[in-house]
């Protein structure tokens, strides 16, 4: 059974605390150390499941622990609890102000303290659920900067896909970025939607979870037989950004494989019963985002295809 | 005057968005050329304020014929967002302020950004009018960051007592003025009030001081008087008093408060039983420069920022 401890609080003003909890399994015999990320978005809830799932897991095979494995399910409990992406009261994207302040304002302060609770983990892993508006199918997006030393371990977690992206510099705020660069190697899963959870992509990423924890001697077991993700560099991503506003209805199901030139849905007006665009696959390949909030607006995104080089 | 559309947005089920735009001066004047920018987020009411005072002022300073140069005003870029309170962009939450310099193919804020970027560019000044981030009040100040382009010089001739010049954090990449900055307009901020409300004096001062900017920049034939020699803060360097406690949240003093030290500068109660949590100390002789305005407040957040001449040292950059 795993240690249950508040590793950051701090007094909220009436009656209550703000805490970070974390579970740790720990096998004194190394001190190899992973941190498992969730709920730095209060309305991302895949991370939550898949943490159960390790944590049971761990509770039925505590033999097999080689290392420290720390669970955080819920970094912004206060979002999490009461439906908020950002850090309520102050309306801030937790994820734009890594690695924080002791001098600054309240998120920014939980950034810092986050930082300093995972200092020293030799790997991290921040599970987050795209947003309410999209749906994804499981990936981990890895900074140009990075690359050599993330994908192989992106490769071990039993996901789909590996997105190379380019450097911007404002996800530089992020806690993948800070934990990178004090040198914890920190993998970002986006998988699902927002405010729901998918127990089969739970169920997949705890498989790669394990797999990974084997790899590097965190666990003393078999290597799963994970799948090998497709690689972005092997191919492109196509955006369908809706071209008017209006309702989206999709055709297709998420996760397809598509022809150029397929209808992937349409924008119709539920005021005058018009269909107002005929949203049409610039490429072929699989639709491995599709958005799942229905109100667009000009721009919205609608989905992406990854697909051969055009 | 003339008021025009420079961004129209389709809503789904709402009337259409419309960012509009106050031009001022005639459009061929060889002129400087300088834009002011009011409320980019649902709760920046006092920058609306002073940014729609500045369209009425500058309407019967036309008349007048008293702008030399070319004004464009924008009193408020998200008026979805202000018009139901939300601070963000009311579909997604995003901040229409971390969108720059916009993407006219991307989503639907990097749009909106994009189409007023293009509008934006090639202004010999830009003015951004800034609310806080946080749950505080201040001084207006004006914020200057550190791009590689910025001129410490043109924001002298606002008068104001503090400039917050600092490197840009890596979030400031995406706002305006970076960007602004970077496309060879001297833009900065000026950062004042507290968030959803108006402060009349404050609006006043900040009125005053871009009014004797623009006449100093020649951009109105104007002669107003001479405003405060400015402080070049790092505000790295400005003392905070944090809370110890949680709780309500007294205040003793307000912005502009010369303090000693040792001073009484806040009390927090316990919201529960009443008693008496924590007085807070002036570890420092200056002056309060920002204070936390919520009443209730969270252990560790940042009750007060002191600004005092021994730690705040003048800044003696090169202008570049």
């Amino acid at each position: 059974m795993g240690l249950i401890e508040e590793v950051f609080t701090i007094e909220l003003p009436v009656g209550e605390s703000f805490r970070i909890q974390r579970c740790r399994y720990e096998d004194k015999k190394s001190t190899k150390r992973i941190s498992i990320v969730s709920g730095i978005h209060g309305d991302e809830l895949e991370g939550q499941y898949v943490c159960f799932l390790l944590g049971q897991w761990l509770r039925n095979n505590p033999d097999k622990i080689r290392g420290i494995i720390d669970i955080y399910p819920a970094i912004n409990s206060l979002g999490l609890d009461s439906i908020t992406r950002s850090i309520p009261f102050y309306d801030v994207d937790l994820n734009r102000i890594f690695p924080g302040s002791k001098n600054d304002f309240l998120p920014a302060q939980i950034a810092d303290g986050v930082v300093n609770v995972m200092r020293g983990s030799d790997l991290a892993i921040d599970i987050h659920s795209s947003n309410i508006f999209l749906r994804e199918i499981p990936q981990v997006r890895i900074a140009k900067s990075q690359e050599g030393v993330l994908v192989p371990l992106a490769n071990l977690l039993n996901i789909d896909f590996v997105w190379v992206h380019d450097a911007v510099t404002v996800l530089e705020s992020t806690f993948a970025h800070a934990m990178n660069t004090i040198g914890t190697k920190t993998l970002v899963v986006e998988m699902g939607v927002g405010m729901r959870l998918g127990k089969a992509y739970g169920q997949q990423l705890l498989d790669g979870l394990l797999n990974l924890m084997v790899h590097e001697g965190i666990l003393d077991s078999e290597p799963l037989d994970v799948r090998f993700p497709m690689q972005s560099h092997e191919g492109e991503v196509a955006y369908l950004n809706a071209a008017c506003p209006g309702l989206f209805v999709p055709v297709i199901e998420h996760c397809q494989i598509i022809e150029k030139g397929s209808v992937v849905g349409h924008i119709v007006s539920a005021l005058s019963g018009e269909v107002m665009d005929e949203v049409i696959a610039p490429m072929g390949g699989m639709l491995f985002t599709i958005r799942a909030y229905p109100i667009v607006y000009e721009g919205s995104l609608l989905g992406r295809i990854f697909g051969e080089k055009q | 005057m003339r008021r025009f559309d420079i961004v129209t947005l389709e809503s789904p089920n709402r009337a259409p968005l419309r960012i509009e735009g106050f031009l001022f001066g005639d459009e061929k004047s060889k002129g400087p050329s300088v834009a002011i920018i009011g409320a980019m987020s649902g709760d920046h009411i006092n920058q609306l304020y002073v940014a729609s005072g500045l369209v009425e002022y500058l309407r019967t300073k036309e008349e007048e014929g008293k702008i030399i140069g070319r004004i464009l005003v924008v009193p408020a870029v998200n008026a979805y967002a202000l018009n139901m309170g939300e601070k963000n962009w009311p579909l997604d939450k995003t901040d229409l302020n971390m969108m720059f310099p916009g993407y006219a193919q991307g989503e639907t804020t990097q749009r909106i950004a994009s189409r007023l970027f293009e509008t934006l560019k090639g202004y010999d000044y830009g003015i951004i009018l800034e609310g806080r981030r946080d749950q505080g009040m201040c001084l207006p100040y004006v914020k200057l960051i550190q791009s590689g382009y910025e001129d410490l010089e043109c924001v002298k001739d606002l008068g104001m007592g503090f400039v917050h010049y600092r490197p840009h954090e890596p979030v400031e990449t995406a706002m305006l003025q970076y960007n602004w900055q970077l496309w060879e307009t001297k833009a900065f901020s000026i950062v004042f009030g507290k968030n959803g409300s108006i402060d009349q004096t404050i609006s006043d001062e900040v009125h005053t001081a871009i009014v004797r900017f623009l006449s100093k920049r020649s951009i109105l034939d104007f002669h107003v008087f001479e405003g405060r020699k400015s402080n070049i803060l790092d505000p790295n360097r400005i003392t905070v008093i944090k809370a110890s406690r949680a709780g309500i949240f007294i205040s003793k003093v307000t912005c502009g408060s010369p303090i000693k030290k040792g001073e009484v500068v806040g009390v927090i109660m316990d919201a529960l039983s009443g008693e008496k949590l924590e007085k807070m100390l002036s570890p420092c002789e200056g002056i309060v420069t920002c204070q936390y305005s919520h009443p209730l407040i969270f252990q560790n957040s940042i009750a007060f920022r002191i600004a005092s001449v021994e730690l705040c040292c003048q800044i003696e950059i090169k202008n570049k």
